[in-house]
């Protein structure tokens, strides 16, 4: 059933070219398991660099560890004056040079290939998954935090994959070394490390301190961008009311929160950095004299100072990552929980195993004693505000025939936007069910039930690619002329060509360079170019002018005809375009009938109108106010 | 969560800022909040900065890495002083060593071997504590000046004016504000002075090995020192480009994920989801390519650094090692050679990736010196008196403006207010109706004629004592983070809780608002979504009746409204217009007919004027449209 999602069907077709190869595996479902465990599928997937970089690295630390050796051989050579020593010596020096370049240089780019795979692998995951989360997922979650769970968490584990395996290996390294040392010299060997592990211990201690002051300087930082962000974007209300003053301020005061975190910080590293950076120094100077000592007395030979002096250097690095390592281990850990609870989420709404395709339905619809709510208060839709848990519909029954065209009419919170909704499986019913041509919906598969049902929600989002693609957005393949006639149709073509590079013009960010009501416009050009049988317009048309609704309303008549169509509005004109009105309260349909019908027998019906833009007497100018 | 003393706005919001910031790892985790809160417990209280702002521009010279600088010289001379100290200070080593190996191991004399330690020790001790003392110094230094930056720059945007803050424009100021200013300060901090400190060094070190022995010392660097060149050179060319395109990337994955998640319900009603699967796959996987493209330069420029290393120890070894054998060169000289040798490549690598932060640093001045060039289009005259108190009779005198100065939204149109008189001013889409609005409260100067209130002219009058007396709301009700009671207190932030009751139950939201679980203490977020448009709309009615303008300007502020909201506007506009002199540029006949006159505009030109009955009665445009309006409204 899972072709990873990279291959086209027939009700969801792929109009880019997939130049990258999708990943190989997902993280194992065994929620038991350890973090690591679980991403291990996909570390496999990169197993030969994987294999070819720790080969190489453990080559190369061994000419680490053996380099400072042979230059303490070439040293006492010359001391002995053994010229052919030093030959010897220094042509293994070299030879070591090149074998250390050509591992060093394999090592590094393996790992970071490997580690790169599986972040990359990972944001496809992820993204994948995000696309196939029931819209309640979403309801309940904000955006910012997902980015960052895509961002810096899966970021985390790729610096741990990367730096893990290379420093587990200078670890090894200092093994290595610290034999090798051991053998030449025992006592000078603990005298020239001792120092190292005070390396690790102050870099704690920095850690530790600096730490917090980071996360505090990163929310200031954080606030101060929102100080920025709502001046930007709020800039007609600042200078509105001559605020700027008082912003300059603000951030003023922001910078200077920040400042002190920074600086704060700042004296840390001052106060631990110097003695981390002296320490080493420490151990070589003790080296010299204890060494020298022993030098005088012709334990050691000269050339084991200089190697001395060269393996402090290179193992007090293993001391400073280590401590690192460990805190990234944390963080990766941490990180990789916050991906998995995203990655872990069910996908409540998929095909049943034996779904079918709905195909070229005539287009009834009905809802039988269908009761819904919302599964989480917190949920931006403006019908589910509430408490938890309230039913937003409460045994709905609806039915509309092929063809028809109703309005469904109700106050804020009414449900409306939930039947849409809920027509496209959008949610899961509570209890209920609701059918088209007398199919389940729960029994098709969810593309083909998705692609006969047009919804043009009452936000129109734009993406920020150009007018065609974004009016081409279900059918990449459409051909322009296709293109044209449902901008046409959507009274949208007229702007277009106005606009500086017609159909190709980029709308900005979210389609904010255009105005709400050409936006409205392409929207609904964007629906109909799917010429589906069962057309769902949500509060579509709010923005837009009245006169230029008016023939919308008219190409929309002339296109509706023989589809089924359901109009959520509240503006009278939208209304006008129904054969039937269906007036919803209270999560159930209790009126039925035509516009003037309604108007006659429905008191509650007139009641909701009148709180509409309806020129009665409350709306009217009142002839008493003073002119 | 808690973060601390608010930073105006900011602070009961700023979780949900540094998520919506994208700042990684943001959110505390549990086992830091104690060490959190123990920082912020002896944070001092920090001043009110007192900041002086105003719309003149100041005499300020270009901004540049010198300018900027130049007042702080003496502080950073004296750095460099504590820098030269410890660069020398920190090369002491090899040559004590070579002194030890010389007199005192091949001599035998233990006396000289103590000596040369303790100086080591010694030596140690003062790099340590000049280290210590400089970083304190120059970090400070870079923190003052990267906040008085910010608050140059920002005040700086603050002067400009509104179209100058294009939609396209949002990102790449907040990006000058925060990560332009963040590379500089990084530069201020960290680069300038290691560069110092690593360039020193370099130089001691140089000097040093030619001082030791000058022909081993001058075939050593040459050995040395050219192939190092090329190589970082090479390295410098090539991570330059790679991380180029990495910034370029991430920022396509970033947008593509972000637009994804925002149009979710869009990508699942047109069946998009495999066609953006495979999208994203292919965006995250160039990325990917263009990080490995920059790894792999990466990778073989360290370890070929390490190689040249090697490769010098081993000439050094060579050429040095038969001196000695021959009785040219003493053991410890030749040690202290290679002790050195191994000291000089440390400098090259740091200094190669200083280079990359130099440049970012000068990229981002460059950038920040075009932004502080920008001028205010609607400029306020150096000698600009404040506008007195006003009735708030207002007059458009033969106006003729556009945009685009070519193509003239308005031509020549003369409308007058009287003090106290609202108007109404109707018309199709670009017609030209919000453009007044824009004029009146001079987001714009007209090309030709004069926008006048009680007679006197816009541009002669200074914009703070202008605004102050004017209220609008706009179309896209903006909120600030904060609290209800932040918001409807924007333009008088001293206001007293029953002010701004009072304001909320003019507008007809006392009772939503009192239903809130803070009541006026609730913050709103993120933009003000988890309030309903309606309810934004009707809070920014509530700051202009706060701000007791004496003309009121009303700019489509009741478009996208559901029916409670819009009747519930309806309703506060009688209490906002009471009084005061009103323009309402509406876009529904509903919000139009509470004016006391209408004024059509089409075309550029005000084609009709009078009562609402006048116009009906006049069977022109607005007749037309009360028809069709109605029309529909009875079908």
């Amino acid at each position: 059933m899972d072709d990873g999602y990279a291959t086209a069907t027939r009700f969801e077709p792929i109009g880019v070219e997939a130049t990258q190869a999708p990943p190989g595996a997902g993280i194992d479902a065994d929620k038991d398991l350890g973090w690591f465990r679980r991403l291990l599928p996909v570390v496999r997937q990169h197993r030969r660099p994987l294999i070819l970089g720790l080969t190489a690295g453990a080559i190369a630390l061994s000419i680490q560890v053996a380099a400072p050796a042979t230059a303490r051989a070439a040293i006492d050579a010359a001391e002995a004056r053994d010229s052919d020593g030093l030959w010897r010596w220094v042509f293994v020096l070299l030879g070591l040079g090149v074998g250390r370049f050509l591992t060093s240089m394999t090592y590094r780019y393996s790992l970071f290939q490997v580690a790169w795979g599986v972040e990359t692998d990972l944001r496809a995951l992820l993204y994948r998954h995000l696309t196939r989360l029931p819209f309640s997922y979403f309801d309940r979650t904000q955006s910012g935090e997902v980015i960052s769970r895509a961002n810096s968490d899966i970021r985390s584990i790729q610096v741990l994959l990367a730096f893990g395996p290379l420093v587990s290996m200078s670890v090894l390294a200092f093994v290595f070394a610290f034999i090798v040392m051991l053998t030449i010299h025992v006592p000078l060997t603990f005298v020239a490390l001792s120092t190292l592990p005070g390396v690790y211990v102050f870099g704690q201690k920095l850690r530790n301190n600096v730490f917090p002051l980071t996360w505090v300087g990163q929310a200031r930082q954080a606030e101060l961008a929102t100080i920025v962000d709502e001046n930007v974007n709020g800039t007609r209300v600042v200078k509105s009311f001559a605020a700027e003053e008082r912003q300059v301020n603000l951030l003023g005061k922001a910078a200077d929160h920040l400042r002190w975190a920074n600086v704060e910080a700042i004296k840390q590293r001052a106060h631990w950095n110097p003695l981390i950076e002296a320490l080493p120094r420490i151990g070589m100077a003790a080296t010299l004299l204890y060494g020298g000592i022993l030098a005088i007395d012709g334990e050691v030979s000269i050339g084991t100072l200089f190697a001395f002096n060269a393996y402090v250097l290179m193992l007090q690095a293993p001391f400073r990552m280590f401590g690192f390592l460990l805190l990234q281990a944390q963080r990766a850990n941490a990180a990789a929980t916050r991906v998995y609870a995203v990655l872990d989420e069910p996908i409540t709404i998929d095909d049943a195993p034996d779904a079918v395709d709905l195909a070229s339905p005539e287009g009834r619809i009905e809802f039988r004693d269908v009761t819904f709510a919302y599964p989480h208060a917190a949920t931006s839709d403006r019908n589910g505000s509430g408490n938890d848990r309230e039913a937003v519909l409460q045994g709905l029954n609806l039915t509309v025939e092929p063809g028809e065209t109703v309005a469904i009419v109700g106050r804020t919170g009414s449900g409306k936007s939930t039947i849409a909704r809920l027509l496209a499986r959008f949610y899961e019913l509570d209890s209920g069910e609701i059918l088209i041509d007398g199919h389940r919906i729960e029994s098709l598969t969810v593309a083909s039930l998705r692609h006969h049902i047009g919804l043009v929600f009452d936000e129109p989002f734009l993406f920020s690619s150009s007018v065609r693609d974004n009016i081409a957005y279900g059918r990449p393949h459409a051909p322009i002329d296709a293109v044209i006639e449902a901008a046409t149709a959507a009274q949208a073509h007229d702007f277009i060509t106005e606009l500086d590079a017609q159909y190709d013009t980029v709308v900005g960010e979210r389609g904010y360079t255009l105005s709400g009501g050409q936006r409205q416009r392409i929207a609904i050009a964007r629906t109909l170019l799917e010429r589906p049988p069962i057309l769902v317009l949500d509060d579509a048309t709010s923005a837009i002018d009245v006169t230029v609704e008016a023939r919308i309303h008219d190409a929309l008549h002339h296109l509706l005809e023989d589809r089924t169509t359901i109009l959520i509005a509240h503006r009278l004109s939208t209304i006008a375009l129904a054969d039937r009105v269906l007036l919803l309260e209270d999560g159930q349909i209790v009126a039925s009938g035509t516009h003037s019908e309604l108007l006659e027998s429905e008191p509650r019906y007139v009641q909701i109108l009148s709180e509409a833009d309806a020129p009665d007497a409350t709306a009217a100018p009142q002839p008493g106010r003073p002119t | 969560m808690s973060f601390g003393p608010p930073v105006g706005f900011g602070g009961a919001n700023s979780s949900s800022a540094a998520r919506a910031a994208g700042l990684p790892h943001a959110g505390v985790p549990g086992h830091l909040q104690d060490a959190v809160d123990a920082v912020l417990d002896r944070e001092p209280d920090h001043p009110d900065p007192e900041i002086e702002f105003s719309h003149l521009h100041p005499n300020e010279p270009p901004f540049t890495l010198r300018s900027f600088l130049w007042p702080h010289r003496w502080r950073l001379l004296g750095a460099l002083g504590l820098v030269i100290l410890e660069s020398a200070a920190a090369q002491a080593g090899p040559l004590l060593t070579q002194i030890g190996i010389d007199d005192g191991i091949v001599a035998g004399n233990r006396g000289v071997l103590v000596t040369v330690a303790m100086l080591y020790l010694l030596f140690i001790a003062i790099s340590a504590i000049n280290s210590r003392i400089r970083l304190r110094y120059t970090g400070t230094l870079g923190e003052d000046l990267t906040r008085a930056l910010r608050v140059r720059v920002f005040s700086h945007l603050q002067r400009q004016s509104l179209d100058f803050y294009t939609d396209e424009k949002a990102g790449v100021l907040m990006t000058r504000m925060t990560s332009d200013i963040e590379a500089l300060s990084q530069l201020f901090q960290e680069g300038l002075v290691s560069f110092a400190v690593q360039a020193l060094t370099l130089a001691v070190i140089t000097i040093v090995l030619l001082f030791m022995d000058l022909w081993l010392g001058a075939v050593t660097l040459l050995l040395v020192v050219p192939i190092t060149l090329i190589l970082s050179n090479w390295f410098r060319k090539r991570s330059d480009a790679s991380y180029g395109l990495v910034r370029d990337r991430i920022a396509a994955v970033l947008s593509d994920l972000s637009e994804s998640l925002a149009g979710i319900r869009i990508i699942a009603a047109h069946n998009r989801r495999r066609h953006n699967t495979v999208h994203h796959t292919n965006v995250v996987g160039d990325h990917k390519d263009a990080n490995l493209a920059a790894i792999r330069a990466a990778s073989i420029y360290t370890p070929g650094t390490e190689a040249i290393a090697l490769a010098a120890q081993a000439a050094v070894l060579i050429i040095g090692g038969r001196r000695v054998i021959n009785g040219d060169l003493e053991i410890g000289e030749l040690t202290a050679f290679l002790l050195y040798l191994t000291a000089f490549f440390a400098p090259i690598q740091t200094l190669t990736q200083l280079y990359n932060g130099y440049q970012s640093g000068q990229a981002a001045v460059a950038k920040l010196r075009e932004l502080l060039e920008a001028e205010p289009s609607v400029p306020e005259q150096p000698g600009a008196a404040p506008l007195p108190q006003i009735d708030g009779a207002i007059e458009l005198r033969d106006v003729t403006f556009g945009y685009d100065p070519e193509t003239p939204v308005l031509s020549g149109v003369s409308l007058s207010l009287e003090a106290g008189e609202s108007i109404a001013v109707v018309g199709p889409t670009g017609a030209g109706k919000s453009t007044i609005a824009k004029l009146i409260t001079r987001f714009y100067d007209p090309q030709l004629g004069q926008v006048l209130i009680d007679g006197h002219d816009l541009s002669t009058v200074t914009i703070e004592s202008l605004r102050r007396q004017l209220g609008v709301v706009p179309q896209e009700p903006f909120l600030f983070a904060g609290t209800v009671r932040d918001n409807v207190a924007f333009a008088r932030p001293d206001a007293t809780d029953v002010e701004v009751w009072e304001a909320l139950a003019a507008t007809g939201i006392d009772d939503l608002v009192s239903a809130l679980p803070q009541s006026i203490d609730t913050p709103v977020h993120e933009r003000g979504s988890s309030l309903s448009a309606g309810e934004r709309q009707l809070l920014a009615l509530a700051r202009a009746f706060l701000a007791r303008p004496r003309v009121l300007v009303l700019d489509e502020a009741t478009s996208n409204l559901d029916l409670q909201s819009e009747a519930r506007v309806e309703q506060a506009l009688d209490a906002l217009l009471e009084g005061r002199t009103a323009i309402i540029i509406a876009h529904r006949l509903a919000t139009a007919m509470k004016a006391d006159r209408i004024a059509v505009v089409d075309g550029g030109a005000i084609v009709e004027l009078g009562s609402h009955d006048e116009l009906v009665a006049q069977g022109g445009y607005y007749a037309n449209m009360y028809a069709t309006w109605v029309g529909h409204s009875t079908a």
